[in-house]
């Protein structure tokens, strides 16, 4: 009896093991992760962009985040190496510099050491002024880690192109699947997360969230006219938006739904972040999603 | 893959996985437990705050709350408390710097939003309260071209699902003046307007009602 429970709870332990492995371990080829790290570097740049036009006010000697406000504001371990910089000069220098890394990023140029420097600038960034940080910008510093885990210069990138391989394809890598694993792990816990945020209101239970959504004043899409219009559109789009948070957080772990979830979530992430009013997020969301649709049949 | 690696990859893996579980649980808007708190802040945050990998992702969208709603910032030149209007709009017009500019739908002017959001926000925190409306003011002194503001965020509250024609109405969330007086910095916190304005219309005039 004690052989057989021993026996099978090694066995357990092999296929875990196993499982782990092949999930985190399997060599994966580069171009899925290329597309991922081309469309965050262009991403990375349209979130520079809208820290560009205030840089000093915000960043600069006398801006508004002056390192008294970091002081009383970021945490204790926090870092950024815009700190260093006490110049209007010295803080566009660094910013421009960390905007030619996500170019960089963006085209597959020195990818090795752009990919974690960009990781890096864009930690440092956000640092500096955390208030002022949205949740694209949590996004996009998860995506660049990962992409510095994996090798996404391999394809589609000037690196590859000045290596002479443009025409052949990069083998597969163990980086490459680890990095996937990352994201997709991260994109699963992100949806999680947004859903089980929201279902602590009541708003999101009594179908009116998507109202309060639309009749903000910042938002792009105005949709108040429908919304107020129907309540049971109101109440659709409402509960639409959680379930598809809770069916793309569940659906990644099933090789059956991973494709259908994953692929959805390339159209359905946008208009998320369209109807909240944080377009860049849902843009976020769904090149996490481009990380997760499966190559081939279903495997990982 | 080298067997070789295989074996720190795993470890630093589960670490990174188990770090990520606790951040997720150590930064919802509902507080945690003091044994994740102290588990994240000992063990994971060290690492995890730098590279801004410390996120709850409770992206929240909405909880129709008077808080979700848009936020700017007004600046004008400061005037005399008792100089106040009761009610805005019923003053002398001053020039009213507003961040950001109405209209605006990018994200750069929803960055402005957050800060006019977070500042009211850390108005809950002992240690930040004060700080930020002080940074907005002294931070804005060049762009007002005045060296005593008036800081002013505004909510712009969406009406209820019910009234959902209604428009939407401002709301003073907070309300201060900051002036640099002598090269230091003064914050002075407003009082309502109502609290401070003179009752004219309280009182009939002379000569009626009588």
């Amino acid at each position: 009896m004690a052989d057989r429970f021993r026996s099978s709870i090694v066995e357990l332990g092999v296929a875990l093991s196993t499982e782990w492995n092949r999930f985190w371990f399997t060599p994966a080829p580069a171009r899925r992760l290329a597309v991922v790290r081309s469309l965050a570097g262009g991403l990375g740049l349209l979130l520079a962009w809208s820290w560009a036009g205030d840089l000093i006010a915000w960043f600069g000697p006398d801006g508004i985040v002056s390192p008294a406000v970091l002081t009383a504001w970021r945490s204790p371990t926090g870092l950024s190496l815009f700190d260093a910089a006490r110049s209007s000069a010295a803080v566009w220098a660094f910013f421009l510099f960390g905007v030619g890394l996500l170019g960089m990023l963006a085209v597959g140029a020195w990818t090795p050491l752009v990919a974690p420097l960009a990781a890096c600038f864009w930690a440092s960034l956000l640092h500096r002024g955390p208030m002022l940080v949205g949740p694209a910008d949590d996004v996009l510093a998860v995506m660049l880690w990962c992409l510095a885990v994996g090798r996404p210069g391999d394809a589609f990138a000037v690196d590859r192109w000045l290596a002479g391989g443009a025409g052949r394809e990069a083998a597969p890598s163990w980086r490459n699947g680890l990095s996937l694993g990352l994201l997709r792990v991260h994109a699963a816990v992100i949806a999680a997360a947004a859903a089980v945020a929201q279902l602590k209101a009541d708003v999101w239970w009594n179908g009116t969230a998507a109202w309060f959504l639309a009749a903000r004043e910042s938002t792009r899409v105005d949709l108040t006219g429908l919304l107020a219009g129907s309540e049971i559109v109101t109440n659709i789009v409402t509960h639409a938006i959680v379930l598809f948070e809770i069916a793309f957080a569940a659906g990644l772990w099933n090789r059956w739904t991973r494709p259908v979830v994953a692929r959805a979530g390339l159209v359905v992430w946008p208009l998320i972040g369209l109807v909240a009013g944080e377009p860049m997020w849902g843009a976020a969301m769904a090149i996490l999603a481009w990380a997760c649709v499966p190559d081939e049949a279903p495997e990982r | 893959m080298p067997a070789s690696v295989r074996g720190p990859a795993t470890v630093l893996l589960v670490v990174y996985l188990v770090g990520l579980g606790l951040c997720v649980a150590g930064n919802t808007a509902s507080g945690t437990s003091r044994v994740v708190g102290t588990l994240k802040d000992r063990l994971f945050a060290p690492w995890m705050v730098p590279l801004w990998l410390d996120l709850g992702h409770d992206t929240r969208l909405t909880y129709g709350l008077p808080e979700d709603a848009d936020h700017h910032i007004e600046i004008r030149p400061a005037v005399s408390p008792l100089a106040r209007p009761a009610r805005p709009g019923k003053g002398p017009a001053a020039a009213v710097l507003r961040f950001p500019a109405p209209g605006d739908h990018s994200e750069r002017g929803a960055r402005w939003r957050r800060l006019a959001a977070a500042t009211v926000l850390a108005e809950e925190d002992a240690e930040q309260a004060g700080v930020l409306p002080a940074a907005i003011g002294a931070g804005l002194f060049r762009a007002a071209g005045d060296d005593d503001l008036e800081v002013r965020i505004v909510r712009r509250v969406a009406p209820d699902y019910e009234s959902a024609r209604s428009p939407r109405r401002n709301e003073t969330a907070l309300e201060v003046r900051v002036r640099r007086l002598d090269g230091e910095l003064q914050l002075i916190p407003l009082p309502p307007a109502e609290e401070v304005a003179p009752l004219v219309d309280a009182a009939p005039p002379t000569g009626e009602g009588r």
